[in-house]
């Protein structure tokens, strides 16, 4: 066995009691949902009722790219709109695309929050997309993500 | 619930925006995670929704999963139009419910 | 143990050469941020103020600084010097050891060290320290220079299944080194300042967790046996470890991974 790969594996028994470190992949990591169930395609459509998502740069998503756990990943959306009564963002929805429940929140504004910001700490089970949908009053529903790399590193 | 309000920031006047900041102590389990003695599923038990009210009108509702992390932070803008009560109620899927206000002043 | 020092030291290197080839590491400037964002709303608010109510229950500031013979006002500088010595208890106490003395002096129920309770209230008290230096004194008389001399040996000790000692992972020439994507933290280091930034909230754990339980925690990951919270050793390890972030500012309850 080549010398390196050998000491790889001996040195993370020996350094640590847990398995290799690695960037979590969402295959590794798929596991039942829970009794919230629910898979991307099927919330989207949830949402959108079949209308277009529109990748857009009026919505900021904000997440970091490494994530250093799964358990705490700050999640920051900003929607530009005027929010007044003819023009305002009527909800953000957040989803994370592999989880078993993709559904984070969904927070539904009003013209009264002046500006269309929703922030939070989300769990995510692994690497994947963390989207953010914007429906606005004019019906059209506007979309951006970040990739989030979730860690499993650190000794403990 | 031990359930935390933050304004920020701390000084402002009517029609600036502002942060709201609503922390809720709340485990948010996911009904996924197993007792480590028992092995047995510990009961998905999260914050379902909030309702933020602005002298008793509805500024902002919001659906939550179990998909936020424990003690969830919820933050959202707020236009202040003038003085008045904050009231933030908060439920979890068990119909546990808590109210907590505070006071919008203000400066000038 | 020539043969098991050389092999530890070879199987740290290879591993952590091996990661540092893999893939991108480091935190990006506007990553970094966001995780210091965190600690304007720390889910270990909530829990901190939690402890407040308890530590009013069980004595409260006037109390405990009577107790410790320390006037009021002095308190915050006081508990910056954690673990000291302390006559009435005869030995060197740590800061959750207070608690438990403040609670037997005052006829009330003693928190066990294990326990969630001790945990808030101990955060709630150290957080008054918030702001001052550590400034723990390790010289100050032969019962804290005997605890710094086995604080010491306890972190040099190889123990465990794999003869590891906190060294390995934690003394000033590994400092830097990526164990597991995770760069090994100089403990004394402004940055990390680790005796002057826990309790903290651990995001792995979703919960709060003390220095004492945190290095307990630190043990278990390395096959070494965790020392019993409040035992001479690990009352010794805290002062070796908090001594290492003196001149540190206090700034608790932080947010760590």
């Amino acid at each position: 066995m080549e010398r390196r790969s050998f000491l790889k594996g001996f040195g993370a028994a020996a350094a640590c009691a847990m398995a290799l470190p690695h960037v979590s992949s969402a295959a590794e990591e798929k596991k039942s949902g829970g009794p919230n169930e629910m898979n991307f395609e099927t919330a989207v459509a949830a949402i959108t009722g079949g209308k277009a998502l529109v990748a857009s740069a009026k919505v900021k998503m904000e997440a970091p790219e490494i994530a250093e756990n799964g358990a705490v990943v700050p999640v920051k959306v900003s929607v530009e709109s005027p929010m007044n009564a003819k023009d305002y963002v009527k909800a953000i929805h957040i989803l994370a695309s592999k989880n078993g429940n993709v559904r984070c929140a969904n927070i539904y504004l009003t013209p009264a929050n002046g500006e269309a910001f929703f922030g939070t700490r989300v769990k995510l089970g692994g690497t994947q997309d963390v989207v953010a949908i914007a429906e606005m009053s004019d019906g059209s529903f506007l979309t951006a993500k970040q990739n989030v790399k979730v860690t499993i590193g650190g000794c403990g | 619930m031990k359930t935390l309000i933050k304004i920020k920031p701390k000084d402002y006047k009517a029609g600036d925006v502002v942060k709201i900041d609503f922390m809720a102590m709340h485990p948010m389990e996911t009904g996924m995670r197993k007792n480590k003695d028992t092995g047995a599923l510990i009961p998905a038990e999260y914050i379902d929704e909030v309702k933020f009210m602005f002298n008793d009108t509805l500024i902002t509702k919001m659906v939550i999963w179990e998909s936020l992390s424990v003690n969830p932070l919820m933050s959202i803008s707020f236009k202040v139009p003038g003085a008045g009560t904050l009231k933030v109620i908060a439920k979890d899927n068990k119909g546990q419910s808590v109210e907590s206000t505070t006071q919008i002043t203000p400066k000038g | 143990m020539r043969t098991l020092s050389i092999t530890a030291a070879l199987v740290c290197l290879a591993l952590l050469g091996t990661v540092n080839a893999e893939e991108k590491l480091s935190m990006s400037d506007a990553d970094k941020k966001m995780y210091a964002e965190l600690l304007d709303n720390n889910p270990a608010e909530m829990d901190v103020a939690e402890g407040e109510q308890l530590f009013g229950e069980l004595i409260g500031s006037a109390g405990y600084a009577k107790m410790l013979g320390v006037k009021e006002k002095d308190l915050p500088k006081y508990i910056a010097g954690f673990p000291r010595y302390v006559e009435s208890a005869k030995r060197v106490v740590t800061l959750a050891h207070s608690i438990q003395m403040a609670a037997a002096a005052n006829e009330k129920p003693v928190p066990k060290l294990e326990s969630k309770e001790m945990v808030k209230i101990s955060a709630y008290v150290k957080s008054l320290a918030n702001g001052q230096k550590t400034n723990i004194d390790v010289k100050a008389n032969k019962h804290m220079q005997e605890m710094m001399k086995l604080g010491q040996e306890v972190f040099e000790e190889r123990r465990g299944g794999r003869g590891l000692s906190c060294n390995n992972c934690h003394s000033m020439d590994i400092v830097g080194q990526r164990l597991r994507m995770q760069p090994l933290p100089d403990l004394g280091a402004k940055e990390t300042a680790a005796a002057s930034t826990w309790p903290a909230y651990r995001m792995t754990q979703s919960q709060m967790v003390t220095l004492d339980k945190r290095m307990q925690q630190c043990m278990k990951n390395a096959l070494l046996a965790e020392l019993p919270l409040g035992s001479k050793e690990m009352v010794g390890l805290e002062v070796y470890v908090t001594n290492k972030s003196k001149g540190n500012t206090i700034a608790i309850p932080s947010v760590k991974r």
